[in-house]
């Protein structure tokens, strides 16, 4: 009776975990399909705006001594700026080139960023310095029997809901997200109606940086741990979770990431945590090979 | 005959860098000679892979970011054979070949439907699942702790162990694929893989069976990296998991993309600059940032695609390589 009671809180503490990762991963998938949906572009860089999200928090908070709420607003109003350059500089003079260039453009530019992380951060694995940070974020909110759910927790998923919540509002209600889905289905026709392409294309890099700014930080702080190349690897898993809700769709990467989030963390507690990772890419592939669309998308045409 | 004229007729040129080659072990360079001869050993063994890996995205105009996984699979087919079985590398070569072709026809067949960028992404996938296998495979591959001990190649019962013994082993399989690569691009395979890069659409209509091509084009691609890594594991005589990261890939498609993607003298020339520049770097990075080299080819791969999205060399079709041999010929 012990064991199965075991058992059974062990599945939970997985199920919130799992829950909470999923929210993280979310938050970077938005970044990907946005941008995908606008302009049929999987940015390999956004793994890295996530990754330097992380690193600019640390910089602020244990270099310059901000404090640790303002860095957050910061660091996503700086990510977000940099995705705007990041489009500008390395995207938009490709507009009208093939795809592959773009891709290999994209490529380019997350092995770049990530290598100059590398130099300015180096390759050891940093933590934010716990006294920098709000105390309550880890304590214990709320624990039956063996499963607690920290504060920490709580924060990283209602910080998801409510940026998914708004980002629904704002695509589905605001003169802009109209604009935004205007440009998804036709650019040439969006932008006879008097639609400024570019800048709703703008308008969208800033908003999913932003977002994978702030993932990044969530993550730093879940895991406590960043280093340079946490965005390729977590970048591949959301750009899974994407896939997996349905490219283009802001509800489906939330669904996409839960749902990742969960199977990741059941097949490392009940499978093999050594495949961790490879679960993730095992789902992705899979759903590339046998729905493609994801699990609420739009159906993908082959050429426009 | 002037310089121009020289770089106007490449086989001149390839054969005379090629006689370059062979005369090399024999220059009096003194004691920097066995230097060289590795760092160059590994420059060809580059232009072999880059071959490879030309054929998916240059010839057919798919991004493969999946290559190393290969790379990767020959490799530890070759440590795995060499070790238990005590094979000679001449059976290992085919074999490994084989296998690499068996596992990209199996990744391809399936995925080689998706549209460009899926493709790219879940190739990607397979190569990190490539490297997670063989990190956890204990009772296969030895996991981190790597595959040392793996003979090296011998010929006629005399076993390679000098420099130039595997820059001369390695100068031949750079000439067997390039043979092969050249007589596949010139034939009827090449122009369907051609007419796939130009327009999918359009090829189908004229008949190309574009899952077919597609599918011979992965394998035969992975084949080539199968046999590189083969080599390399042969040479090296150890490997470990870590050697076949995504890095790899990028690095490979990095020499294409700087010689240009799709012409096989410009994917050559991008290995034969860029891999000497690593060694250059790492003699004059300091220690921590050598692995920060990457962020040049990043640069590398974003400053091309902006500015000469062809490459160094770009890529010649058979209608306009035969127009520029006529027109010259007028002119001599």
């Amino acid at each position: 009776m012990d064991s199965l009671l075991d058992q059974s809180s062990l599945f939970l503490q997985q199920l919130v975990n799992g829950v909470t990762l999923g929210g993280v991963y979310a938050l970077i998938a938005v970044g990907y399909t946005m941008v995908y949906g606008v302009i049929q572009l999987i940015n390999f860089a956004h793994g890295e705006i996530y990754m330097l999200g992380a690193f600019l928090a640390y910089t602020m908070v244990t270099v310059f001594g901000i404090p640790f709420f303002a860095a957050f607003i910061l660091t996503m109003l700086i990510c977000s700026c940099f995705g705007i350059v990041l489009d500008f500089i390395a995207y938009r003079p490709l507009r009208k080139a093939p795809r592959l260039a773009a891709l290999i453009t994209a490529i380019g530019m997350s092995i770049f960023l990530q290598n100059l992380a590398l130099m300015i951060w180096g390759s050891q694995i940093k933590s934010y310095p716990r006294e920098v940070l709000p105390p309550i974020l880890f304590k214990t909110a709320w624990s039956v029997g063996d499963v607690t759910l920290s504060w920490l927790q709580i924060f990283i998923l209602s910080i998801t809901v409510l940026c998914m919540a708004v980002l629904h509002l704002v695509i589905h209600r605001t003169k802009i997200g109209t604009a935004m889905r205007a440009v998804s289905q036709d650019k040439t026709t969006a932008a006879l109606m008097g639609i400024g392409v570019n800048r709703v294309i703008s308008f969208t890099f800033a908003v999913g940086s932003a977002m994978g700014g702030m993932a990044g930080i969530l993550v730093g702080l879940y895991y406590n741990a960043i280093f340079p190349t946490m965005g390729y690897i977590a970048g591949i898993k959301a750009f899974a979770a994407a896939v997996l809700g349905g490219i283009g769709s802001v509800p489906g990467a939330m669904l996409g990431g839960g749902v990742l989030g969960i199977a990741e963390v059941m097949g490392a507690g009940y499978i093999s945590s050594e495949y961790r990772d490879g679960i993730s890419y095992a789902v992705m592939i899979a759903v590339i090979l046998f729905k493609p669309s994801g699990l609420i998308g739009r159906q993908i045409r082959e050429k426009a | 005959m002037g310089f121009r004229q020289l770089g106007h007729n490449p086989r001149l040129l390839f054969f005379g860098l090629l006689l370059l080659a062979v005369l090399l072990p024999w220059l009096p360079l003194g004691s920097s000679t066995n230097y060289i001869l590795r760092i160059l050993t590994t420059a060809v063994l580059y232009m072999v892979l880059a071959l490879g890996l030309n054929i998916v995205p240059g010839f057919t105009g798919l991004l493969d970011l999946g290559y190393v996984g290969f790379y990767g699979i020959g490799a530890y087919t070759s440590g795995l054979l060499a070790i238990h079985y005590d094979l000679s590398l001449w059976v290992i070569l085919p074999l490994a070949a084989l296998n690499g072709a068996l596992w990209g026809t199996l990744l391809g067949a399936p995925t080689l439907r998706l549209t460009g960028d899926y493709f790219a992404i879940v190739t990607f996938g397979f190569s990190e699942l490539v490297v997670l296998v063989l990190r956890n495979e204990l009772w296969l591959t030895r996991g981190p702790m790597g595959l040392p001990g793996i003979s090296p190649p011998s010929i006629f019962g005399h076993p390679l162990a000098r420099d130039w013994e595997f820059f001369y082993l390695i100068l031949l399989l750079l000439i067997i694929v390039l043979l092969v690569v050249t007589r596949l691009q010139d034939s009827r395979i090449g122009r369907a893989w051609f007419a796939i890069r130009e327009d999918e659409i359009a090829a189908q209509c004229c008949g190309v069976n574009l899952i077919r091509y597609k599918v011979t084009a992965f394998a035969i691609s992975a084949s080539i990296g199968a046999m590189g890594g083969a080599f390399y594991a042969k040479w090296f005589k150890f490997i470990h998991p870590d050697m076949f990261k995504f890095w790899e890939s990028i690095l490979i498609l990095c020499l294409i993309v700087f010689g240009g993607m799709g012409s096989i003298a410009g994917t050559m020339l991008g290995a034969l600059i860029l891999i000497p520049l690593s060694e250059v770097l790492r003699a004059v990075l300091p220690q921590g940032l050598f692995s920060a080299r990457y962020l040049i080819y990043g640069l590398v791969l974003v400053l091309m695609m902006r500015w000469r999205p062809e490459g160094l060399i770009p890529f010649e079709g058979a209608q306009a390589r035969k127009a520029r041999l006529a027109r010259e010929r007028l002119n001599l």
